[in-house]
């Protein structure tokens, strides 16, 4: 196993240990990035122990990738205040999950492939919601200071994520199409998502449920 | 490693960072700045609001202390000026005489003493946050139905519980100021008002059988009072409904959610100067 690949499991089994022991402090969105960050930890070892004994883990890649989808759409579900946004995540999440069974079957075999072809699109949908959610905090703004706020770091870590994921599943078809072999992908792979679980964690430290309501 | 493969990543990625950083600090300047002014906007309105209230209770005062100088004036200076009158004709009345003014003195000084009393309870300011709106009111239907010039009654629907001193106080001007306008322009012999507690809704109604007014008299200075008690109602988070026509008397009502927290009314409980 790589160090690179150990450090992540570790991160995140310390971002899930800072959210199961401040799960009864945190707001509901946050109980669901709790849940989200242990279920994407039991997938990353569960896709390890797959690719060693089947040698592809793409059938839990694929998983991951809806999954990751549903709960950080659902996240994004309880922290939206209107009703016209929320419908629209829920029909998302059903198109994306009809898409996603689509893909697995025709285009991007479940047994087989990653599927980017469901990656590119919750990438720019988390984008979109982190912009509106941008949008909302500053229509409803906090007493509290932006940096003691969870939401903020959590909007921010899926700012993160979906841009620079996004940026990697782009370059990554250049790599493929010129037939360039470079490991710089696969540290900047990594680097994102260390990137993303930190904040995550930062988001799941600072929430408390007893700061949200007082507007300013 | 082929060449220019890590000159794109680097820029690419650096670029990319180079924006997402931007728009953060861009972000939380902006939210920064929300924060003042929404700070700014919410001390203004906590500013009026003390305001309101001190006019509240300095009109509150001052309408007890004119209470009391009528009472005073018309009342008690009467009643111990008869006494006076009983006391100075003894002098010259037989035994039986003599004993008949010295009961009716006394019979005098007793209700001269009771209206002392009744007058000194209504010389505490403080009734709102020591009763409560609705002794405070009942202790005014009372006076009214003692006055003999309009016939008040109270009801109430609902577990009684209190809406906050400040909440009471500017609700009780309301009544007040109805109270006010009913006995100088209606000419109504039947007064009713409800008190319904229920506990997402307050409801404060007045009614009268007065003369009424149209709806044009909002437009008049003589209005001043009506629209006085709408913005004494939004103050509190209430809404203020006024229904009149011409001959059909009156009727206000003033709704509240009790459980709505006006931020500059429920943040600070010090503003009370009393």
């Amino acid at each position: 196993m790589a160090i690179i690949e150990f450090f992540y499991w570790l991160l995140l089994l310390i971002v899930s240990g800072i959210g199961t022991m401040r799960y009864k402090k945190l707001t509901l969105p946050f109980k669901v990035l709790t849940c989200s960050v242990l279920i994407v930890f039991l997938f990353n070892i569960s896709a390890k122990v797959y690719s060693i004994r089947y040698k592809s883990n793409a059938p839990i890649l694929q998983m991951e990738c809806i999954a990751e989808y549903i709960f950080y759409s659902l996240v994004y579900y309880y922290l939206f205040k209107n009703k016209q946004i929320k419908k629209a995540i829920l029909a998302s999440v059903l198109i994306i999950f009809i898409f996603f069974i689509i893909n697995a079957i025709f285009l991007q075999p479940f047994f087989r492939v990653f599927p980017t072809n469901v990656y590119l699109p919750t990438q720019i949908l988390f984008a979109i919601f982190s912009l509106l959610l941008f949008k909302q905090m500053l229509l409803y703004p906090l007493k509290v200071n932006i940096v003691k706020q969870g939401v903020f770091w959590y909007n921010t870590a899926i700012l993160v994520y979906a841009t620079t994921m996004f940026l990697n599943l782009g370059l990554a078809n250049y790599y493929v199409a010129h037939h360039i072999n470079d490991y710089s992908l696969y540290y900047f792979w990594y680097f994102s998502l260390y990137l993303f679980h930190v904040f995550i964690g930062v988001s799941l430290f600072t929430d408390n449920k007893e700061i949200i309501t007082t507007y300013a | 490693m082929p060449d220019g493969s890590i000159p794109i990543l680097v820029l690419s990625t650096a670029a990319l960072f180079a924006s997402i950083a931007g728009f953060i600090i861009y972000f939380i300047v902006l939210y920064r700045n929300r924060q003042l002014k929404n700070k700014q906007e919410q001390e203004h309105l906590q500013s009026i609001f003390r305001q309101e209230v001190l006019k509240a209770r300095i009109e509150m005062q001052e309408q007890t202390l004119a209470h009391v100088s009528r009472e005073i004036h018309d009342n008690i200076t009467q009643v111990l000026s008869f006494v006076k009158l009983d006391l100075a004709m003894i002098g010259n009345a037989d035994e039986k005489q003599k004993q008949i003014k010295i009961n009716e003195s006394r019979e005098l000084i007793a209700q001269a003493i009771n209206d002392l009393k009744d007058l000194s309870k209504s010389l505490s300011f403080e009734h709102i946050s020591k009763l409560g709106l609705l002794k405070t009111i009942e202790m005014e239907v009372n006076r009214l139905n003692k006055s003999g010039i309009v016939k008040a009654e109270i009801t109430t629907d609902g577990e009684i519980s209190s809406l906050g001193e400040q909440r009471e106080l500017v609700l009780f001007r309301i009544f007040q100021e109805a109270v006010n306008n009913m006995l100088k322009h209606s000419g109504a012999t039947h007064f009713k008002i409800g008190l319904q507690y229920y506990p997402e809704l307050f409801n404060l109604t007045l009614e009268d059988d007065g003369a009424g007014f149209s709806s044009e008299m909002f437009g008049k200075s003589d209005g001043a009072g009506l629209r006085n008690m709408e913005n004494r109602a939004g103050l509190i988070g209430a809404i203020a409904n006024i229904n009149s026509n011409p001959g059909k008397g009156c009727i206000i009502k003033v709704s509240l959610n009790p459980l709505q927290q006006q931020l500059y009314i429920d943040e600070d409980h010090s503003n009370s100067i009393g």
